[in-house]
C-alpha cells in the first residue's frame, strides 16, 4: 500500500474523527462520542504505520496532531475536586509536613533564632532594634501600639474596613509566601533570606513595642492569627528549601531531574502553607482587631496553636483514608 | 518521521501507553518572550478595566470595599493570570495562544494546577537575574527552571505551515534496480515532494549526492531522481 492508497482509504475516517473530537473538546455530547476511544486506537495504529513507512511529514504531522488531541481528551481528569481537597487536608498535607520534619526543624531554626536574638538584644541595647527598623517603621509602630493608641480598634468602626484589611493581608502575605517559595530556585538563598529577615523583623517589632508602647495591644492583636501565619510561613519556607536543596545536592539524579522531583514533593507544602496564610488573613481581618476582652483573644490564640500541634502530629496517621487508594 | 539517530530538529519524541510515539514541537525562548510581553500587556489592561469598574461602582460599595476588591483583583491577576489560562481548554495564555503554543506536561497532556503554579511562580524570581531564563537555550526541550521544577514544557499545538511544493511532474518512471532501505526510499520521495520550493542550484546540489545511484550529475541527475521517485510511488 503506498501513500496515496493509505490516504484515500482512511481520509474519511480521519475527518470524522477530527470532527467528533472538536465536538467533544467543547464539552458537548455528539453522536460519535461513544466510539471515540476505539477510533482513537485506530488513529494510533495509523500513526505508527505512517511513521514506520515514512509516508511523509504531512500525513505524519496530521496523525500526530490527532493522536495528541485524542490522548488529551481521553486521559483528561475531571471533577473530584471536593474529594481531592478533603484528601489533601486530612492526609497529604500533614503527612508531607511530618515526612519533612528535618526541613521543618531547619526553617524553624532559621526563623526563631534571629527572632529571639533580636528580641533579647532589644531588651539590652535598643539601638540595635532602632537601627534595624528605621525611623518610618518606628513611627508607624508607635502609632499602632503606642502608649495611648487603639487605632486598630478605632479604624474597624468604618464600613467595610474588615474586608479591606482581609484583602490587603491576602494580597501582601500570600504574595510573600509565593516569593518565599520561588526564592528557593537560587539554591535556597532567597528562601533563607526571607525567613531570616522576617525573624529579625518580628523580633525587632516586639522589642520596640516593649520599649515604647503597650505590648498588650500587640499581643492581643496577633494572638488569634499567629499560629496560622507563622506556621504557614514556615511551611512555605520548607517548600522553597526543598527546591533549593535539590539544586545544591541532587544526589544520584541530574540537577534537572532532582529539581523536577523536588517540585512534585514541595507542591503540598506550597499549597498547604499558602492556604494557612489565607486562613490567617481571615482571622486577622475579621477577628484580631475586634473589640473583645484580651483574655478571650489569648484563649483563642492558644487554642489555635494547640489545634495546629494536634493537626500536624496526629491527623492522617490512621488507616481510614488509606483504604481508598 | 524519525530518520536518523542524530537529530537536528526540535521534535520531542514521547512514547504513550497506547504504544505509539508522538512528536511534540517544543517552542523556543524568543517567541515565548514575546508571548510573555503580550501577556504582561493583557494583565495591565485587565487591571485598568477592573480599576475603572471599581471606580464607577465605589460610591455604591463604599471606599473600603472598593479598595478591597481592587487588592484582591491585583492578587489574582498578578499570581494566577497564567495559571487560570493554562488550566482552561486553551491550555495557554492569550500571548501563547496567539503563537499557537500550549503548556503541556512531559507526555503532552494538560498540566495540573500545581504544575502551573510552580512554573509561573518561579518565573518571577527567575527574571530577577535576567540571564537565568536563558538556561532554556541549553535544554533540548527549551525548559526554563520553572518548567524543570514543574515537569512542563511549551509546545506548538497547531500543525506546521510547511506547504508541500512538489517538483515538476516527471516525464518517465525510472526503475530503481537496487534494494533501498525505508529511510533511503523516504528521502527520495520527499525530494520529489519538496523540490518545488528549492532553487535549481539547490536541487542539483542535493541530487549530486545520489550520483552513485543515478549515474548522472547536474540537472540530468535531478530529472533521474524525480523519475525514480515516480517509479517508487506509482509504478512498482
Amino acid at each position: 500500500m503506498n501513500r496515496q492508497e493509505f490516504e484515500a482509504r482512511n481520509r474519511e475516517e480521519w475527518q470524522s474523527f477530527e470532527a467528533d473530537l472538536e465536538i467533544a473538546e467543547k464539552g458537548k455530547a455528539g453522536p460519535g462520542e461513544v466510539s471515540l476511544p476505539s477510533r482513537f486506537r485506530k488513529i494510533c495504529y495509523d500513526l505508527s504505520l505512517a511513521q514506520y513507512r515514512m509516508f511523509g511529514h504531512q500525513i505524519c504531522d496530521r496523525l500526530n496532531g490527532l493522536a495528541i488531541r485524542g490522548y488529551r481528551l481521553i486521559h483528561r481528569k475531571r471533577g473530584g475536586f471536593g474529594e481531592a481537597t478533603v484528601d489533601f487536608v486530612l492526609r497529604t498535607f500533614p503527612q508531607t509536613v511530618r515526612r519533612e520534619w528535618r526541613l521543618f526543624a531547619l526553617v524553624s531554626l532559621v526563623f526563631w533564632l534571629p527572632f529571639f536574638v533580636m528580641w533579647g538584644l532589644g531588651e539590652r541595647e535598643i539601638q540595635w532594634v532602632q537601627a534595624f527598623l528605621g525611623a518610618e517603621q518606628m513611627a508607624s509602630i508607635e502609632q499602632m501600639y503606642g502608649k495611648d493608641s487603639d487605632t486598630a480598634e478605632h479604624l474597624r468602626e468604618e464600613h467595610g474596613s474588615n474586608f479591606m484589611m482581609f484583602a490587603f493581608y491576602i494580597q501582601n502575605n500570600v504574595g510573600i509566601d509565593f516569593r518565599i517559595f520561588a526564592g528557593g530556585i537560587f539554591f535556597g538563598i532567597g528562601t533563607l533570606f526571607y525567613l531570616l529577615f522576617n525573624g529579625l523583623y518580628f523580633g525587632a517589632v516586639i522589642a520596640y513595642v516593649e520599649y515604647v508602647g503597650e505590648p498588650e495591644l500587640l499581643w492581643s492583636f496577633v494572638a488569634g492569627h499567629s499560629s496560622f501565619e507563622l506556621l504557614g510561613f514556615l511551611v512555605v519556607g520548607m517548600a522553597g528549601l526543598k527546591i533549593g536543596l535539590a539544586l545544591l545536592s541532587p544526589g544520584q539524579l541530574s540537577r534537572a531531574e532532582a529539581l523536577s522531583k523536588a517540585g512534585r514533593e514541595a507542591l503540598p507544602l506550597l499549597i498547604g502553607g499558602a492556604a494557612m496564610t489565607v486562613l490567617a488573613a481571615v482571622v486577622e481581618g475579621f477577628w484580631s482587631a475586634q473589640a473583645v476582652a484580651t483574655k478571650l483573644k489569648y484563649a483563642v490564640g492558644i487554642t489555635f496553636w494547640l489545634l495546629h500541634g494536634f493537626y500536624f502530629t496526629s491527623v492522617g496517621r490512621g488507616t481510614a483514608w488509606s483504604l481508598r487508594k | 518521521m524519525s530518520v536518523a539517530e542524530q537529530r537536528i530538529d526540535t521534535l520531542q519524541r514521547v512514547e504513550l501507553a497506547e504504544g505509539i510515539e508522538i512528536h511534540l514541537r517544543a517552542a523556543g525562548p524568543f517567541l515565548r518572550l514575546v508571548a510573555y510581553l503580550i501577556d504582561l500587556l493583557v494583565e495591565l489592561a485587565l487591571l485598568a478595566v477592573l480599576g475603572l469598574i471599581i471606580n464607577v461602582a465605589f460610591p455604591v460599595l463604599g471606599e473600603n470595599v472598593g479598595q478591597a476588591f481592587y487588592l484582591l483583583a491585583v492578587f489574582v491577576i498578578w499570581w494566577f493570570y497564567h495559571v487560570i489560562f493554562e488550566l482552561s481548554p486553551w491550555g495557554a495564555t492569550v500571548g501563547k495562544r496567539a503563537f499557537g503554543m500550549r503548556v503541556v506536561n512531559e507526555a503532552g497532556g494538560a498540566v495540573t494546577m500545581g504544575q502551573s503554579m510552580i512554573r509561573n511562580f518561579i518565573r518571577g524570581v527567575e527574571c530577577v537575574l535576567p540571564f537565568v531564563p536563558l538556561i532554556a537555550f541549553f535544554n533540548p526541550r527549551f525548559q526554563r527552571l520553572g518548567d524543570l521544577a514543574a515537569g512542563s514544557l511549551v509546545v506548538y499545538s497547531r500543525p506546521r505551515k510547511d506547504p508541500i511544493v512538489p517538483g515538476p511532474p516527471p516525464l518517465n518512471a525510472i526503475p530503481v534496480n537496487v534494494t533501498l532501505t525505508r529511510e533511503e526510499e523516504a528521502a527520495i520521495l520527499s525530494f520529489r515532494y519538496r523540490s518545488g520550493s528549492w532553487s535549481a542550484a539547490r536541487q542539483v546540489e542535493l541530487a549530486n549526492h545520489l550520483s552513485g545511484l543515478t549515474g548522472e550529475t547536474g540537472p540530468k541527475g535531478v530529472t533521474r531522481v524525480l523519475g525514480m521517485a515516480h517509479w517508487l510511488e506509482e509504478q512498482r
